[in-house]
């Protein structure tokens, strides 16, 4: 039953079998589709967008796609990104597939973030932008201030003798957001009260129109982290066979914690800071990835990136298509919570702890 | 005699444990030998194996690794002198055994973590070793117990760590199985490595053991043969059970059978 060790007889497999090898194969499937699905995203609108016209500089089709459909969608494949990675990493953290920022309560955090910045003075806001001297937004910085806030609100709180426990945490996220968002409206219910409409549709989560600085100061605050995690990617994967066996192989657990909830985050108020609260795209998306290239989060991070900048993309348009004929436009957070919902009831039966 | 594995005069309580868990001990794993922990349950066997790997801190004391105290040597480079296996493992994991086999190759891969082909062909080789290589495509939860096991126990092989400290690991096993992870230990102690068994069958233990250390109540109550240690007297007080010991003439193994009353 033994056999000597042959090194060498699996070689031609194992580069085929390699976590890049998955990663450029996953990537030869996801970037036609992202393609595909941005394209469906610039054409998608009350306008009848012309691609040769607005390509030739002819308006009204050139001011519609630079102005208005670009940005857009630009926004709909960062936010979607990045909710995405952080939903992967909090489900790595936590060992629970259920995870997801929006569940977790992040997402309320940085709400919570963004609404108490509206309170300050101006002066006190441009300071602390000021202080991260390069120019970032500073609603950016509440957000992940509130982000993190709320991540360790949640641990202290979802722990149980000394160990984190995950349905704990979730049920305490999920209780979280709620009151977040009851907060986020009473405190703008006092403060602004013309704007308690705008307030409401930023709650359900909406795809607005943004400028570039403002999406390249976004992008700084996904991409930063999202590089980082993919760099924890491999210890990511140490942490799935749980807190010891991480350490006997090497794994300084509770820096690598500390450092992934800080990058997730991070991307979370960056992502809530320009959309208000999109739910469910990261259980949604990271899920589906896991389908097509495992579990391993090497690969797994930076697929879900491209799954979910397609994803909300696509919800995006759907929603912009959808009710066309009655002439409005429903938050882009309706769409991704009528599906969202449903998967995470499915999710939830199938670990049997319904 | 190389000493790669040592605890000094160790004591250690759990957080909420009313008492000492391990009261002062003091215990030495030997380059080239397969050293077995055996003792009744809760006597402080897995708190010695963890305390021996440095998993745990204990309150006075010290581990050592390789002539240098464990606390001080950065966690990568431990794991890349002692492999751990703990006795029980995460049932629902995402990843097929190939992926396990591969993570215990982590210690050595650089910063973006990738496998070059060397990494692959070593926890292949481990796969088979534990015959699980035409398990390698699987998922972890696809597997029995037994056959998670074993993927578990090539991780542990394919760290290539010198010292291997193993908390029950045949547990789940069968006898032919047993027999092969007995065997793939015995050949990395004669190679010039350690391994540290804790064992819960005695007649394993003493043909699978150059020494066996009988553990009771957080104390090393005797370190030997495992002729000297398994002595029915000692083991019927310690165990409170009746329990016969043959040696085997053929080999001078001892058997151990206890006594069950019909």
């Amino acid at each position: 039953m033994t056999s000597s060790p042959t090194a060498g007889s699996t070689r031609t497999g194992a580069s085929s079998r390699s976590a890049a090898g998955n990663l450029a194969r996953a990537l030869a499937v996801l970037l036609p589709l992202l393609a595909i699905a941005v394209l469906l995203g610039l054409l998608a609108g009350a306008h009848e967008l012309s691609l040769s016209r607005a390509l030739s500089g002819l308006d009204p089709d050139a001011t519609v796609l630079h102005k208005l459909r670009l940005p857009r969608v630009a926004l709909a494949a960062l936010v979607g990104a990045a909710l995405s990675v952080a939903g992967v990493a909090l489900q790595a953290l936590l060992r629970n597939p259920l995870a997801d920022p929006f569940v977790f309560g992040l997402s309320g955090g940085a709400a919570i973030g963004i609404a108490l910045s509206a309170l300050l003075p101006g002066a006190v806001i441009a300071t602390a932008g000021a202080l991260t001297g390069v120019g970032l937004l500073p609603q950016q910085l509440f957000a992940c201030a509130g982000a993190c806030g709320a991540a360790i609100f949640i641990f202290a709180i979802g722990r149980s003798g000394g160990q984190l426990v995950p349905e704990r945490a979730l049920l305490v996220g999920v209780v979280f957001n709620s009151f977040a968002s009851a907060f986020v409206i009473g405190l703008q219910a006092v403060v602004l009260p013309e704007k308690t409409q705008a307030i409401l549709l930023w709650l359900s989560g909406t795809l607005g129109y943004e400028t570039w600085s403002a999406l390249t100061a976004a992008a700084v605050f996904v991409l930063v982290p999202t590089v980082a995690l993919i760099t924890l990617s491999g210890r990511l994967n140490l942490l799935q066979l749980g807190d010891e066996a991480a350490m006997s192989l090497g794994v300084d657990v509770a820096r690598v914690r500390a450092f992934s909830f800080l990058c997730a985050s991070a991307i979370v108020g960056a992502a809530v800071a320009l959309t208000g609260l999109v739910g469910f795209v990261g259980l949604v998306v990271p899920h589906a990835v896991r389908l097509l290239v495992g579990g391993d989060h090497r690969v797994l991070l930076p697929t879900s990136a491209i799954g979910g900048a397609i994803f909300l993309v696509l919800c995006d348009a759907a929603a912009r298509l959808m009710f066309r004929p009655f002439g409005i436009e429903p938050p882009v957070g309706a769409v991704t919570a009528l599906l969202g919902a449903p998967m995470f009831v499915l999710l939830l039966k199938r670990r049997g702890r319904v | 005699m190389t000493t790669l594995l040592e605890l000094r005069d160790v004591s250690f309580r759990h957080p909420r444990a009313p008492a000492l868990t391990i009261d002062r001990v003091s215990l030495a794993l030997q380059a080239g030998e397969v050293l077995g922990l055996v003792g009744p349950n809760a006597a402080g066997k897995s708190t010695l194996a963890r305390l021996l790997c440095g998993l745990l801190t204990p309150q006075s004391g010290e581990a050592i690794l390789e002539g240098a105290p464990i606390a001080s040597i950065p966690l990568r480079e431990r794991a890349r002198r002692v492999a751990f296996l703990s006795q029980a493992q995460p049932s629902e994991l995402p990843f097929t055994a190939r992926e396990v086999a591969l993570m215990g190759r982590a210690p050595h891969l650089g910063l973006w973590a990738l496998e070059a082909p060397n990494d692959h062909a070593i926890a292949d080789a481990a796969l088979r070793e534990m015959d699980s290589a035409d398990l390698a495509d699987r998922t972890l939860s696809q597997l029995s117990g037994g056959e998670r096991q074993r993927v578990f126990l090539a991780r542990a092989f394919a760290q290539e760590a010198r010292a291997l400290v193993l908390d029950e690991p045949t547990v789940a096993l069968d006898l032919a199985h047993q027999v092969l992870l007995a065997q793939a230990v015995r050949k990395r102690a004669a190679a010039g490595g350690a391994a540290l068994l804790v064992l819960h069958d005695l007649g394993l233990a003493a043909s699978a053991c150059d020494r066996l250390a009988l553990v009771v109540q957080g104390r090393i109550e005797a370190v030997g043969t495992p002729k000297d240690v398994l002595e029915p007297e000692s083991l019927a007080r310690v165990y409170g059970t009746a329990v016969d010991v043959v040696v085997d003439p053929a080999t001078g193994v001892p058997l151990v059978a206890a006594r069950i009353s019909r």
